[in-house]
Formats: structure tokens, sequence, C-alpha cells
């Protein structure tokens, strides 16, 4: 299928995956490009060293484009980008936060810059700042998020700019693919349905949880903090929600997330560690390759489109 | 210039009516997340028909440096 976006980024389907912090390593990214999507490394807080190891090792398993997800919070985000630069990646996606600072060096350098954005405002001023794309991420996805839903974000995005606009957030199988098509999008980014990916890394308790989620299985906390985030609930959540209604402190907020993100990734603590997933979960309900995946959901979507 | 930003910052942001000067800060009197920042820029823009850079945004953080920064864009104050 050929759309703006595999035009831009010389890829075989508009399958973008999600740069999660600690998910998103050289395996999975490697196996979705080579599955002929575009696999991104998520950089989160990693040192800027750690992500250029990441980048090396991505290219001893894939001769296809990948990217680079740079998070902007991140204390190391200027190291960061200028590996990405120095490692001669063809793609970055941003996160949580504003990327303009950065926009210069890495379009001098070719890299094609995509930022992650929630509202309509902030599509328009990337767009403006040089951006190639934007992700338009809805509220139902895991990990950080903004309110908006896909179904209302993105077409509204599609309107406000000039530049292609990928769709995220609550997206996982064919249907959501072709039906962010005729929102407009020009591709789709997904990042829960890669969690349980047979080439991702994630502890298997920890796909387990996504496996077996429903519907309405996940919370939402840190919205008091400005930072939501959604993620599957546990022991965890509910004592974070219980602080958060009581008012506590950012500090003893912190505290309780410190690590936990790599506690449920890494060591598959399902109680305390934090199980970010979008609300599209409850739909997954196997591990399957990225190739396995990729082929089912451009199968179904082309399907539907044509029809 | 102070009253009509104040007039802007509280239309954008949903603040109620709270007192805004020259040393209010966004984030921390506010409570203005990023996205409710590039609000505010959309609306100074087409208030002022000025081009505020979003590489910019950082360095404005109290009401007080945005009407620094939109002098220096040549808007009367």
């Amino acid at each position: 299928m050929e759309t703006k976006i595999t035009k831009l980024l010389g890829i075989k389907y508009p399958i973008i995956q999600g740069g999660m912090a600690w998910v998103a390593e050289y395996h999975l990214a490697a196996a979705v490009s080579n599955a002929g999507g575009l696999g991104i490394i998520g950089a989160a807080s990693a040192p800027a060293e750690i992500v250029r190891e990441q980048i090396r090792k991505t290219k001893e398993l894939t001769d296809k484009p990948f990217g680079v997800n740079v998070m902007l919070m991140n204390p190391n985000a200027e190291e960061v980008a200028k590996v990405v630069i120095e490692e001669g990646v063809k793609v970055v996606t941003t996160g949580a936060g504003n990327p303009a600072k950065f926009m210069g060096a890495w379009k001098e350098a070719g890299v094609k810059v995509i930022p992650v954005v929630a509202s309509v405002a902030m599509a328009k001023l990337m767009e403006r700042a040089g951006a190639d794309a934007v992700v338009a991420e809805g509220t139902e996805s895991g990990g950080h998020i903004g309110s908006a839903t896909t179904m209302t974000l993105v077409p509204q995005v599609v309107d406000a700019v000039n530049i292609p606009v990928i769709a995220a957030g609550g997206i996982a199988d064919g249907r959501g693919f072709a039906a962010a098509m005729m929102l407009g999008a020009e591709a789709v980014q997904m990042g829960t349905r890669f969690v349980v990916a047979k080439e991702s890394i994630v502890h298997a308790n920890y796909k387990e949880q996504v496996i077996k989620a429903k519907d309405i299985d996940s919370v939402i906390t840190g919205t008091s903090t400005g930072h939501p985030v959604r993620q599957i609930r546990n022991k965890m959540t509910k004592e974070y929600l219980r602080l958060e209604k009581e008012g506590a402190s950012l500090e003893d907020l912190e505290y309780l997330t410190l690590g936990a993100l790599r506690k449920a990734v890494i060591d598959g603590d399902v109680v305390n560690g934090t199980l970010m997933a979008g609300q599209i979960a409850g739909l997954i309900d196997k591990e399957m390759t990225c190739q396995e995946m990729i082929e089912e959901i451009m199968t179904q979507a082309k399907e539907l489109l044509n029809k | 210039m102070l009253e009509r930003i104040a007039e802007i910052i509280k239309e954008q942001l949903n603040v109620g009516d709270v007192e805004i000067t020259a040393e209010t800060k966004f984030k921390e009197d506010l409570e203005a997340d990023s996205l409710d920042l590039f609000e505010l820029v959309m609306a100074l823009e087409e208030e002022y028909d000025v081009e505020i850079d979003s590489s910019d945004l950082e360095k404005i953080t109290t009401v007080g440096a945005v009407m620094d920064y939109l002098k220096d864009k040549g808007v009367e104050a």
C-alpha cells in the first residue's frame, strides 16, 4: 500500500511502531522494519551511549529504515539528538514536549522529523517549525497521553495542516487501520499490539496482562501532576489513585512510580510495576510475530477499504 | 498590554478571575501544561499579528516574558 508516509519514509506498509520506553528496543524495532513497517527505538530516559548501542544493534538486524523516538523531557535529550545524527538515523519521532530547538540540526542532517502531537495548535506549530509529518495521538493510547480522542483529533489535525498525519491511539487491527485512513491519516502508529509481539523482549507476565486485559481495564494516573499516564490497573495504580485523591505530594507519587515501568517490563512484576497499555488491549488476544501482525492488519484493511 | 494579555490568558487557559501580573508564571501559578502554551501562542499570534517561534517557547515562562518578547517583535506596548 502506497501513501504519503510510505513514500516519505521509504517503507512498504504505513504502519509505525510506537517509541515505548523500555519496550521499544532493538529486537522489536528491527522486527517491525523487517516486516515492512517502521520500527522505532524508544530512547526514553536512556543515556545517549545506550541509544547509540541500540541503533547499531538495530542496523545489524535490518537494512530497512527505522527511527528513534526522542523523549524531550529526558535531561539527555540534547545528546541523544546528536547521537541520532551521528549514527545516520533517518527518522525521528518526538514525545513529551516541544522539539523545535532540535529541528534545525535534524533537518540539516536530512533526518525526517515527526513530532507526536495531542492538539491542533501543537500540530500547526510543529508544521511551521519544519516537521515532515505529525503523529496525532489520541487519549486511547497507553503511556503518556493527551485528552482528545483519536476519532476527534485525527480529522481536526488533518484539516489544520498540509503535512501527512499518522493516527495513533486505539488502533490494533485492520478495522482500526481502515478507520484511520477514513479520517484522513496517511499511516497509523501502534504501540500496545507490538508489546505482545513474539520479538518483543517484554516479560511474559506483562504480555499476559495485556492479553488478558478487557476493554475497561485501563486507568489514568497522574492527572494531578500534569503528566497523565494510561496503564492497566493493578495494586500500584490503586494505591497511586488513592494517594492522588488524598492530595499526596508529587514526591510521594513519584516515589511510587520510580523504576516501576522497568519493574514490569523487565522483571515481570505486574503487581507493583507500571503496565502501560492502551484501551485497545482488550482486543489483543495473542502473541504473534511482527510479520504476522502486519500482514494480518494489511489484509483486513485492504478488504475493508476496497468494499 | 498587560490587561489585554491577561484577558487572552484567562480565556485560553480557563483560569477564571485570577490576578495576573508580569510576574505570573504559566506553569507554577496557572498550572498550564505544554498543550495550553501552544493554545496561548496561537491566540497571541492572532491578536498581535506576529510569529512566535516554537523554539522560543521555553524562554517564555512568565507573563512579563511574553510582553518583552512581543515588544522585541515590534509590538507597541
